[in-house]
């Protein structure tokens, strides 16, 4: 008899199981208990990768998750969305209304509740006119809650001022693909992946922020160590772990080191002549078309050892570094907020596309520029519903007559009907609120006193008596509800239904899981009733219920390049996910847009295998966009950067992770990470209490010294409500994008 | 035929001594996880576990920190909870496979039970530090080299 060593381990098993039984409680046996009576289909509430999520329902209860097997993350959760359900029960759920008096906020019914939101926003808008009333949204609301309020405000309230916290994120990534295509979100898929030879990524820790996509890159490269790995960070991060190339460079200075990819590309002739020839324009930054040579003479400022002196990047690497990225068959570009939340973060956007179009690593599988969204409804809620001071629905822009005539008409409006001057953008809008010209604002799911840069500047004017703030959030110790003057209780992830749009321009629908709790509703519900108790015409807002607002939603983008016709709530219910252009209800989604054979916006016989048709002549722009330093460099008084960021524990401003004890007890408040050589000259130990001081505040944070930063850059998380760096964070922004460089800021430091 | 029994038995015993070594160990795990264990009390970081046990057991840390788990941040309190229990995950030394494994490994374990047979059954095959949970992410694991 042989017994093969799988024969043993399971006598073993069975012999263990089997005492256990005998007196042990085993948890193993105990835990098979407990089984969920149902799955629902929906999708994690965290970062942008948009994974699949089954919520497991016992006794009407969430009980556990698991990952969805058909969605894009084939079954697999991170740390974060692995532990969600403790969430739902927070004892700091607000399950009731409350308004805000003698400074208290005291519990009210919904009647008073919206009877007063009404008010405030009627006498604003009688005494002001409508731009003195204002919603700031969220890339967490559901696609359907961001429709809505933006077709309330612009339709019904004929008001611009509709922003929202993707403003703070991915703004300078729309900027970016509208200017260099168009036409805004990423042009490939996840799957991609699968197929690249090499990955740049830039800007980006994605291995704390994404961590489902970056397991997916690490698989890649175990799975073949052949494929290349860049991470250019000026911290040493996870994500730096699996690279090849770990390039590490003076904070801002990215931009020099594009430029000089570019030209070390065209020097080593690893350019693709026959792709830019055909498919490509080149810009001067002046917006004037220009041609190759010009480019050339453009990038001659950019040698490689011009940029070394610029970024402290050794040429070697930039050559390097230039070559993998070429000389690959097939190059992924990832990028986040390191590239976003700058002055600069349009151009930064342009110049990675540049390397793409320079050498046609686009539309093909494994080849894309792929901008990583941080927030799961940023892409899907916000971009492409157009709700932004400057944006209509399905990428129309309201300073175009044409697109305003055109949703007029979808909309069944009277022609003039959507103001045609622009709201005011984030920044701007909340100084007029501090300055009290906003008179009233409708916060929704974001919380704005903990994630704006110079934030004492905003908490100071949220404070005054004669502007008013509606806020609806689900947890009391948010930083925001400090501030608000009616708190109302939406319905939270999984008590609702509607649809979420990840990265990569796919469209999932949550169902929802379990009643909601207390006395709380969908925020459709909510928006439903604040613009009938606005009077706003019922024939403009005609929707009964969620599924009615995603219908007309479909319908307004059918007559678009954006095209989810397709997407019937019944498709949705039964499948996980499908990624727009999907202009019919037998058409399987578009993985790579652009490209003839794949999206449907092409002709099946286009003389061409790629239409950039985001401009007339069906070309891509490849801008010439210059090194330009951050907005506040380092100096004599402040010599030091400090940056900001997550930590893979902690998501936006902890009102969630802070809920999860393991998550908790992980990374129970904010630290400062220090280079241990800057460490040594300023006295400072692991654990030492440091005084950091920017021009706007000051603050402690504990010391963890290490190498990840560095020398001359700390880095924040800006998780934590008590120690919130956003207090010390500047506020100029990009003046393309209207994103504010949260990324670099100068600083001092010393032991307190 | 009476050798050829012998060497049978001697198969048998080898392959049951093992099997009750692993028992004892089995078993000594079910009981941690029926109780908190002895464990240094840091509140301010209890789920900190990599940055005490690197030191304490560096052995494992180092699997785990080498493995695909690590690789990929899946922290040590994701499977096994807190050793003072007041975690969301039931504190086990040996996480349950089907309240713990299956938030991920869902398909796979489909998978092996319609294979094998195998019904939430995952150490048998995958024992802990021997396959690519806990150990080096990038070299191929015990069980699939065979």
């Amino acid at each position: 008899m042989k017994l093969t060593r799988r024969e043993v381990l399971k006598c073993a098993a069975a012999s263990s199981a089997l005492m256990a039984v005998g007196g042990n409680l085993s948890s193993v046996m105990a835990a098979d208990d407990g089984e969920p009576d149902k799955w629902v289909k929906a999708v994690c509430r965290f970062c942008g990768t948009g994974c699949g999520v089954m919520i497991g329902v016992k006794n009407g209860k969430v009980v556990t998750v698991k990952g969805d097997p058909n969605n894009h993350n084939q079954g697999f959760l991170c740390l974060k969305g692995a532990l969600m359900p403790p969430i739902v029960y927070a004892k700091e759920r607000v399950t009731r209304p409350y308004i805000r008096k003698d400074g208290q906020l005291v519990p009210a019914t919904w009647d008073e509740a919206m009877d007063l939101v009404v008010s405030k926003f009627k006498k604003a808008i009688k005494e002001h006119g409508p731009t003195s009333v204002a919603y700031y949204g969220s890339g967490q609301a559901l696609t359907e809650e961001s429709y809505l309020a933006n077709k309330i405000w612009k339709a019904g309230l004929r008001c611009n001022n509709v922003e929202g916290n993707p403003r703070l994120c991915m703004a300078s990534a729309v900027g970016g693909y509208y200017t260099s295509f168009g036409k805004d979100e990423p042009c490939g898929c996840y799957e991609d992946i699968d197929a690249a030879t090499c990955f740049f990524i830039i800007g980006s820790n994605m291995s704390e922020c994404h961590p489902i996509l970056f397991k997916r890159v690490a698989a890649r490269k175990q799975a073949d160590p052949n494929v290349k790995v860049i991470v250019v960070d000026p911290r040493k991060t996870n994500t730096a772990r699996i690279a090849d190339e770990h390039v590490s460079f003076k904070p801002g200075t990215d931009l020099a080191i594009l430029n000089a990819m570019a030209y070390v590309i065209i020097q080593e002739e690893l350019d693709n002549p026959r792709f830019y020839n055909k498919y490509v324009n080149f810009m001067t930054n002046g917006k004037k078309k220009a041609d190759f040579k010009t480019y050339m003479k453009f990038l001659e400022d950019y040698t490689p050892e011009k940029a070394e002196k610029i970024s402290g990047v050794p040429a070697d690497q930039i050559r390097r570094i230039a070559k993998m990225f070429a000389e690959s068959s097939a190059t992924m570009s990832f990028w986040t907020m390191g590239l976003n939340q700058r002055i600069r973060g349009v151009w930064a956007n342009n110049l990675v596309t540049n390397l793409h179009l320079l050498t046609g690593h686009i539309g093909k599988p494994g080849a894309c520029n792929f901008s990583l969204t941080g927030q799961p409804n940023a892409c899907g809620g916000v971009r492409d519903t157009g709700s932004l001071c400057h944006l209509l629905p399905a990428g129309r822009m309201i300073k175009k007559p044409e697109h305003r005539a055109q949703l007029e008409k979808q909309w069944g409006l009277k022609p003039g009907t959507i103001a045609p001057k622009p709201g005011l953008h984030t920044i701007a809008l909340w100084n007029a609120f501090s300055e009290g010209k906003i008179k009233a604002m409708y916060v929704l799911c974001t919380n704005p006193a903990h994630s704006l840069p110079n934030v004492n500047m905003y908490t100071e004017g949220m404070e005054r008596k004669d502007n008013f703030m509606v806020l609806s959030e689900p947890f009391m110790d948010a930083e925001t509800v400090k501030y608000c003057d009616v708190l109302l209780p939406p319905a939270f992830w999984c008590e609702k239904r509607g649809v979420y749009g990840c990265s990569e321009r796919r469209y999932s629908l949550l169902m929802q899981a379990v009643e909601p709790m207390g006395e709380c509703r969908s925020d459709v519900e909510i928006l439903l009733d604040f613009a009938k108790r606005m009077g706003v015409d019922p024939k403009v807002i005609p929707f009964k219920n969620v599924d009615d607002v995603w219908d007309e939603w479909r319908e307004v983008s059918s007559i678009t390049p954006y095209n989810f016709k397709g997407m019937t709530r019944e498709r949705q219910e039964k499948e996980s996910g499908i990624l727009w252009p999907c202009p019919t209800e037998d058409h399987p989604g578009t993985k790579r847009r652009y490209v003839r054979g794949e999206d449907p916006n092409i002709p099946k016989d286009y003389k061409n295998k790629y239409w950039f048709y985001g401009y007339p002549d069906g070309k891509a722009k490849l801008w010439m966009r210059p090194y330009a330093p951050a907005a506040e460099e380092p100096d004599a008084k402040y010599p030091m950067v400090l940056t900001t960021g997550r930590v893979i524990d902690h998501w936006h401003t902890g009102t969630m992770t802070m809920k999860v004890p393991e998550l908790r007890r992980s990374f129970p408040r904010a630290y400062v990470e220090v280079n241990i050589e800057d460490a040594k000259k300023h006295g400072i130990k692991n654990g030492d209490n440091v005084l950091l001081e920017t021009r706007r505040d000051k603050m402690v944070f504990p010391a963890k010294v290490s190498d990840v930063c560095r020398p001359g850059l700390v880095f924040v998380p800006w998780y934590d409500k008590d120690l919130m760096i956003n207090k010390l964070t500047l506020n100029a922004f990009d003046k393309g994008s209207k994103q504010p460089e949260y990324k670099i800021c100068a600083v001092r430091i010393k032991k307190a | 035929m009476k050798i050829l029994q012998v060497k049978k038995k001697r198969k048998l015993l080898g392959a049951v001594l093992p099997a009750v070594g692993f028992c004892v160990v089995f078993a000594a795990a079910t009981v941690m996880a029926a109780t908190p264990i002895k464990h240094l009390i840091a509140p301010d970081s209890a789920a900190d576990c990599y940055e005490c046990h690197k030191k304490a057991t560096p052995k494992i840390a180092q699997n785990w920190y080498e493995s695909k788990h690590g690789v990929v941040l899946m922290k040590c309190f994701v499977c096994h909870g807190q050793p003072d229990g007041k975690g969301s995950v039931p504190w086990a030394v040996v996480p349950s496979p089907k309240k713990v494994c299956r938030k991920c490994h869902d398909p796979a374990m489909k998978r092996m039970e319609e294979k094998f047979g195998l019904k939430g059954d995952c150490y048998t095959c995958h024992p802990f530090h021997q396959n690519s949970i806990h150990h080096d992410a990038y070299k191929k694991s015990v069980t699939k080299k065979q």
